[in-house]
């Protein structure tokens, strides 16, 4: 009696929780809402940052998100997230998609949907000259300084198995606390990393960028699992960006030659979601 | 949603993190309550002292620490303080470990500013007659608290003590953010390397609210073996 009683509640509630599913689409809350909440992290130049003149949140990351708000029809609003709250915060749906530097990998495939792949990046060590250091292997022991929550702590233990890792939680501190001296290598995206280093100025020549990349790093937009309308909009955005060259326009603006980065060219086309 | 599933935070990988990172803020608490709870002494001392330069002295640190967030100064002494150090020793520090170690500056400081004013309470609660019997005995004003007010006020504010060492224990947990290896930081790698942030909070709640009891345990034993004796 007791075992029937309760397959019958799991099964109603199995029911209750299939209906609301079945109901719920985020695309048609957004559209009804007027508005689109992205959550960016806003420390990470050129990905998200704030303008140091208009005080507003730009950048790579920010601009797609302001062209898919636009494809929907709606106000892009964008609110600041640490890194370690990111996929904390789209699951609980305080934002409605992550703009977030945010890498797609497997392990977060059980949590989230992903986007079209936005940007590829490797992850990168930049370490102070004085530290005689010039190889990854030789991080051994070494303490090295990064950000609380994303893949580059994982990464760099996998890169050197013994290595000592001390976490913040912007990537800005851990970039501080190397200035200051407090380790001697600092983990991040190389796209990030490129432009700290450029932000050094003069004392550039102090600082060394590690050759070898620690890990490929394909960055995507995160969605929050089962919306098929909210991927296809955004996805169908994003296709729209890489046909029209806006695409290219995008990464010249915020990646190019004349910007901290200076990259020359894409590597990456923004038209797959798989990894 | 995953189901609720303690075992994985109850053996294997995260498990060995999470106890680090208890060990980590227990050291944490233990370090700043030893070096607090003299500091409280001397400052309760101070605002206290017959000379108004000291007790000035004593107004302005209890002043000046207690109405900055401790976020703010465990930011100061992690990012900003030591960089005025001299070269040499600057290195010698940051070779060390430098987290832990501007972790408990932070938080003996933060801690002793609040203890001191619960001190300077229990002496008050000493009727000032016994000061005076103490000077008339011919003891100086450090002599007459040291051997007549003070042990007879520490037991006075033992149950305030308490919960200031409940607050300190729970105050190590925001060294996280100058990269202090303590629960919570272990907690959040646990959450972003299993997506698991039930679980690894569920762990150190119960840990916050295990140690925090047994503190509470430890000054109730105390109060009762060392009574307040009324004069």
């Amino acid at each position: 009696m007791r075992l029937t009683f309760r397959t019958a509640l799991a099964a109603t509630l199995a029911a209750v929780a299939l209906v609301g599913a079945a109901h719920a689409d985020q695309l048609d809350d957004i559209k009804k809402k007027g508005v689109i909440v992205f959550g960016v992290l806003g420390t990470d130049e050129p990905n998200s940052f704030v303008d140091p003149k208009s005080r507003d949140i730009v950048g790579y990351e920010v601009d797609i998100a302001k062209a898919i708000a636009q494809k929907i029809g709606v106000k892009a609003e964008f609110k600041q997230l640490a890194v370690a709250a990111r996929i904390p915060e789209l699951q609980q749906g305080r934002v409605d998609v992550l703009a977030a530097s945010l890498t797609h990998n497997k392990e977060r495939e059980s949590q989230i949907d992903f986007s079209l792949t936005t940007f590829v990046t490797g992850q990168k060590v930049l370490v102070k000259t004085s530290s005689g250091i010039s190889d990854i292997g030789q991080l051994a022991g070494k303490k090295v300084l990064t950000v609380k929550g994303g893949t580059q702590e994982p990464n760099i233990r996998k890169a050197v198995p013994n290595v000592d890792v001390v976490t913040f939680e912007t990537t800005q501190q851990a970039f501080l606390a190397l200035q200051q001296g407090k380790g001697v290598g600092y983990v991040n995206d190389e796209a990030s990393l490129v432009n700290d280093y450029a932000k050094l100025g003069p004392a550039k020549k102090d600082y060394a960028i590690l050759p070898t990349s620690i890990s490929v790093e394909p960055l995507a937009l995160g969605i929050r699992k089962n919306e098929p309308a909210l991927k296809g909009v955004i996805d169908g955005t994003l296709r729209g960006l890489e046909s029209s060259g806006e695409a290219d326009k995008l990464f010249l603006k915020w990646y190019g030659p004349t910007t901290k980065l200076q990259f020359d060219k894409r590597s990456f086309k923004i038209d797959s979601d798989k990894i | 949603m995953p189901h609720f599933d303690l075992a994985l935070v109850l053996h294997g990988q995260y498990h060995d993190w999470l106890v680090a990172g208890l060990r980590l803020s227990l050291a944490l608490a233990g370090t700043a309550f030893v070096c607090a709870l003299p500091l409280a002494i001397v400052v309760a001392l101070l605002r206290l002292a017959p000379n108004l330069a000291l007790r000035t002295l004593g107004a302005a640190y209890v002043e000046g620490i207690r109405n900055v967030p401790l976020l703010a100064h465990l930011l100061f002494w992690y990012f900003g303080a030591p960089e005025l150090l001299p070269d040499g020793l600057k290195q010698r520090l940051y070779a060390g470990n430098v987290e832990f170690i501007c972790a408990s500056i932070a938080l003996t400081l933060y801690t002793a500013a609040y203890m001191a004013e619960d001190i300077r309470s229990g002496i008050r609660a000493i009727p000032v007659v016994q000061f005076e019997a103490g000077r008339a005995l011919g003891f100086g004003f450090l002599g007459t608290m040291r051997r007549v007010i003070l042990p007879q006020a520490l037991r006075i504010t033992v149950p305030p003590l308490v919960s200031q060492t409940l607050n300190l224990w729970k105050d190590t947990s925001i060294a996280t953010v100058i990269g202090v290896a303590e629960m919570m930081y272990q907690a959040a790698r646990v959450e972003s390397a299993s997506f698991r942030s039930a679980e690894s909070f569920a762990f150190v709640s119960a840990a916050y609210l295990g140690v925090s009891l047994l503190i509470t345990a430890l000054g109730a034993w105390y109060h009762h073996r060392y009574p307040v004796r009324t004069a």
